[in-house]
């Protein structure tokens, strides 16, 4: 097995074929909760790609010495520490988006994704490889609440804002409540969902083809 | 005689009833209350009623192309949807409102599902739920005045009710004709009781869900609809307001979401009227009928499964299980 | 007259009798090959007696019954035995050994038959059920039950009530009707001996009212017997069946499979099967002939055959005026439960009453679309069952569920089919289930 390729490959797998949102269907609650404006997805995003990579990193770092028994207890720490670093820089840095994003910062701790790649990945493979993970996983999540968000957010408020601008300057519909309601947000999750999975879908159909194709030729 | 024959297993005889001739049946008992719609509240109101049918009718085309299926919109399924959808929209909305509600309501609500015979709740309340979540203003305030095709701004009866407690005075006359503020088909009880009765006598519907419904909201409006009284309330104006009867007849009795024995139909009627019941008294919405209609067709499985039919011949089992228990003794 | 209770399920379908309702029963002719199968009946095949090679006579006993539940075979007319070979038994769907006889057309009876009486009181109730197993009888209503088996109930049966079942719910078929119609005295002379040699007080006569020459002659023929009855029943596809008739002449339901009608104290024989054993007795002639309606909008000239077991459909079928345009279907039975034919040369059974021809347009099989659950299916069945679900599960293969849902119960009648507007293929869904189940049931039993 090629190590350099494998890494990529850890890398490259969280944006499509393990993308955490609609592939693995993991940590939806932050998920729906915090899509309804690009940029609380966005720095959402940002935090768990922190918080990911660096709990990954020291549960891969430890994986030798952490009994099998109380690896969770474990996973857990390893977990809040860096999600405690993310709160106290945010209520620093970022007050107002603190404030938005409300309880869900500290809920990181709990964030399925995490714990699942800690469990899944972290503590059965080497370090660098988790870092990559880490990465791959939490960039591809930040991609997933970015684009709900953008769609909720354009949909429900007919802009989308960044900061003091908004684009477009006013909105030339008019725009649906629900996008930014629950149900709303399941909607477009499920659609989402439902064309992501339709395009690897095909695509692995191409695939298959092509390989039966040329072993036809043989 | 070499005379090429035709095998299958019996029966061989085909019966009345087709998929297009009960949806024609049933697109038929809605005109009155589409011509009553157009009479009452203007020219705004047929192209309501226009858009709604073309966008669900598009928009099952152009999703079952997306998927490959094949495109059945000749069944007249989409048109029905499309119909109820307008007919229970204020008269004044903005176009876009029935063309996004419609194309919701047939491709989320029951093409994604798998088409027709699959949806898990009725596709145009499913419509109306979600543009009452996403238009709120437009479709608690986007009424015109019977008649007088000029918006009116103000609350519906049931509104005015839900607000003062007091129902304004209007006549039977008045409510079966469908002189007050109201969605579309809604308000015209005469036009609706029309194609309802029609659909009854024809077999297409079941006469013991809207008997259900309007009975448990009859029944329950007037033992608890008079804050402080009992036995007092209104229930006769409690079912010819709102959208009872629109909704009893030609929404909660749609096939697939209903039970498929004639007991579970009438349990799933008095349930919807039920909820019905509960959110108009106790909830904070004027009207209830969509949601307790939806909530019903959630519990349509649930019915199905618990109520069965007893078989025939059943009580000689009940004999045998109960010789059994006692000999057990 | 007995007052009705309430019947459970049934469709209304228009009856289409009128296409034959009038016409007189005439005799159908020697064919020029008769086929009888050793297994037309319920029960274990018959055993030949004859060989190939030997002259038989009309009513010469040919195959004996093979143990209780068996029935005799008979020469319908004289002739030679041409062959002793497996032919194709359409009700069966399997090739079944039979008795080929070329007839000579002389029709020459077989010498010693003989009248046995000529009143009840000439026969004795053992007298009737022996002559009931030796002249061949079984149950014309389709389901070809040996009747001496049904008149000899176990003892501790108590039997307290006889019906007549003339109510021919099936569409298109009028041969019940005619028979009552033409020699209803020899019907009721055939009920009371069933009832004699089953040791029935009480016999009630059950017909639908869309037979009034029927019903006034049935009722002149009874009012001399106080121990008889009328029961009319408004018209409704499938009233006629012996549970249906049951529930709502009686009011009582026979238990679920395998329980029978004389669990609940009753015993039901059909029409035609009385008038075969008023002609034994009175004539001595065996089960040899039966009425067949030829009918439908399929051929030219709609009759009511009295047919020699045996002959060729197509041979009615030409006797009939042949084919009006393309046939669609030609159907062995009544069109809701008969069987489609898909060659010609096939003999009439004993427990044939119909040949139906459906016209092209009629036959053509609609597209299927998706189940509605409407519910049309569960209202329309009279065993109270719910063919959606048994459908649906035998559909996808879930034998367990269907088998639950008392897929065993169906009696294939139709009538959830007939009303489905999807078209669904419900009976054939059920039945692929009900022979799976069977199957099942049996690897079962032998395993153990």
């Amino acid at each position: 097995m090629n190590g350099k390729r494998s890494l990529l490959h850890d890398f490259t797998k969280g944006f499509i074929e393990e993308n955490a949102t609609f592939r693995m269907v993991i940590g939806m609650c932050p998920t729906l909760a915090i899509t309804t404006s690009v940029v609380n997805g966005f720095w959402m995003g940002v935090a768990v790609i922190f918080v990911l990579t660096v709990s990954n990193v020291l549960v891969s770092a430890l994986r030798k010495q952490t009994p099998d028994e109380i690896r969770i207890p474990v996973f857990v720490i390893l977990i809040a520490a860096p999600v405690v670093i993310v709160e106290l820089v945010m209520k620093a840095y970022m007050p107002a988006m603190y404030a938005t994003m409300g309880v869900f910062v500290p809920l990181i701790v709990v964030n399925c994704i995490i714990i699942a790649r800690s469990e899944a990945f972290a503590y059965r493979n080497p370090v660098l490889n988790s870092l990559m993970d880490g990465l791959g996983i939490g960039g591809g999540y930040t991609i997933n609440l970015v684009v709900i968000g953008g769609i909720r957010e354009f949909l429900g408020t007919g802009q989308i804002v960044f900061g003091s601008r908004a684009f477009p300057a006013k909105p030339f519909f008019e725009p649906a409540a629900v996008m930014l309601t629950p149900p709303g947000g399941f909607v477009t999750l499920g659609l989402l969902m439902t064309i992501l999975n339709i395009v690897i879908q095909r695509s692995e159909q191409k695939k298959a083809a092509r390989e039966a194709a040329a072993t036809a030729h043989d | 005689m070499g005379e090429k024959l035709l095998i299958t297993s019996s029966p061989h005889l085909k019966g009345p009833n087709s998929v297009r001739g009960i949806m024609l049946e049933v697109i038929f008992s809605l005109v009155p209350a589409s011509i009553a719609a157009v009479v009452l509240f203007g020219f705004h109101a047929l192209l309501v009623l226009l858009a709604s049918v073309a966008s669900a009718v598009a928009s099952e085309a152009i999703f079952q192309k997306a998927v490959k299926r094949e495109v059945t919109v000749g069944d007249f399924s989409a048109v029905i949807t499309g119909m109820l959808l307008a007919l229970s929209l204020p008269p004044g909305v903005p176009l876009f409102v029935p063309v996004i509600g419609s194309a919701f309501a047939i491709m989320i609500a029951k093409q994604i599902f798998g088409g027709l015979g699959t949806n898990f709740v009725n596709p145009a309340l499913a419509g109306r739920a979600f543009v009452m979540a996403a238009w709120t203003m437009h479709m608690t305030a986007d009424w015109i005045s019977p008649f007088a095709f000029d918006a009116a701004s103000g609350a519906t009866p049931l509104g005015l009710l839900k607000e003062t407690g007091q129902a304004p005075g209007l006549s039977i006359a008045d409510l079966l004709i469908g002189n007050r503020l109201g969605s579309m088909g809604e308000t015209c009880i005469a036009a609706l009781l029309l194609g309802g009765a029609y659909l009854i006598v024809r077999g297409i519907i079941d006469w013991r869900i809207p008997a259900g419904f309007l009975g448990i909201l009859f029944v329950g409006t007037w033992i608890f609809g008079k804050s402080g009284a009992y036995f007092q309330g209104d229930g006769l104006t409690a079912i010819l307001l709102g959208g009872a009867v629109l909704g009893g007849f030609f929404m909660a009795t749609d096939y697939v979401t209903s039970p498929v024995t004639a007991k579970g139909r009438l349990y799933m009627g008095m349930g919807a009227g039920f909820v019905t019941l509960l959110i108009r008294l106790w909830g904070s919405y004027p009207e209830g009928v969509t949601y307790g209609i939806l909530l019903m067709n959630l519990a349509t499985p649930l019915i199905d499964r618990f109520v069965v039919p007893k078989y025939y011949g059943y009580m000689h089992d009940v004999a045998l299980r109960k010789k059994a228990r006692a000999g057990g003794r | 007259m007995v007052n009705l209770r309430r019947g459970s399920g049934g469709v209304k379908a228009p009856d289409r009798k009128e296409f034959s309702a009038r016409v007189r029963i005439e005799d159908a002719g020697i064919p020029s090959e008769l086929v009888l199968f050793l297994s037309q009946h319920t029960g274990a095949p018959s055993k030949a007696l004859v060989k190939v090679g030997d002259l038989v006579k009309r009513g010469q006993k040919i195959a004996d019954a093979q143990g209780p539940v068996s029935a005799a075979l008979h020469a319908p007319t004289s002739g030679k035995v041409k062959s002793i070979e497996p032919r194709y038994q359409p009700v069966q769907a399997r090739m079944v050994e039979a008795i080929v006889i070329e007839p000579d057309g002389q029709g020459e009876a077989v010498p010693g038959m003989a009248p046995l009486a000529s009143g009840l009181d000439g026969v004795s109730k053992e007298q009737i059920v022996g002559l009931a197993r030796e002249m061949g009888l079984v149950g014309l209503g389709g389901a070809a039950f040996p009747a001496a088996v049904k008149l000899s109930p176990p003892p501790g049966a108590l039997i307290d009530t006889y019906l007549l079942n003339g109510a021919e719910c099936e569409p298109y078929l009028t041969a019940d009707q005619r028979l009552m119609e033409e020699e209803a005295s020899a019907v009721i002379f055939g009920f009371r001996a069933l009832m004699k040699g089953a040791g029935v007080q009480k016999g009630i006569v059950c017909i639908e009212d869309n037979k009034p020459g029927a019903i006034a002659a049935m009722k002149d023929a009874i009012s001399p017997f106080k121990e008889l009855d009328m029961a009319v029943m408004p018209s409704r596809y499938p009233r006629g069946g012996e549970k249906q008739l049951i529930e709502i002449v009686l009011g009582r339901e026979v238990p679920p499979p395998p329980g029978l009608p004389l669990n609940v104290g009753v015993i039901v024989s059909n029409a035609g099967t009385a008038h075969a054993l008023a002609k034994a007795i009175l004539t001595g002639l065996p089960l040899v002939e039966r009425v067949v309606s030829v009918t439908g909008e399929g051929v030219a000239r709609p009759a009511n055959f009295r047919t020699l077991i045996g002959t060729p459909v197509s041979y009615l079928i030409e006797k009939a005026g042949g084919f009006t345009g393309t046939p669609g279907k030609v159907i062995m039975g009544g069109p809701m439960m008969g069987t489609a034919l898909r060659d010609l040369d096939v003999p009439v059974l004993k427990g044939t009453s119909g040949i139906v021809v459906l016209a092209k347009e009629q036959a053509k099989a609609d597209p299927v679309l998706p189940c509605l659950r409407c519910g049309k299916c569960v209202d329309a069945c009279p065993m109270r069952l719910l063919p959606v679900w048994i459908a649906a599960y035998a559909e996808n293969g879930y034998l367990d569920e269907a088998e639950k849902f008392r897929a065993m119960d169906c009696m294939e009648c139709g009538a959830c089919a007939y009303s489905c507007p999807s078209r669904r293929p419900l009976v054939q869904s059920i039945r692929l289930a009900k022979a799976r189940i069977a199957e099942r049931r049996r690897a079962a039993a032998a395993a153990r």
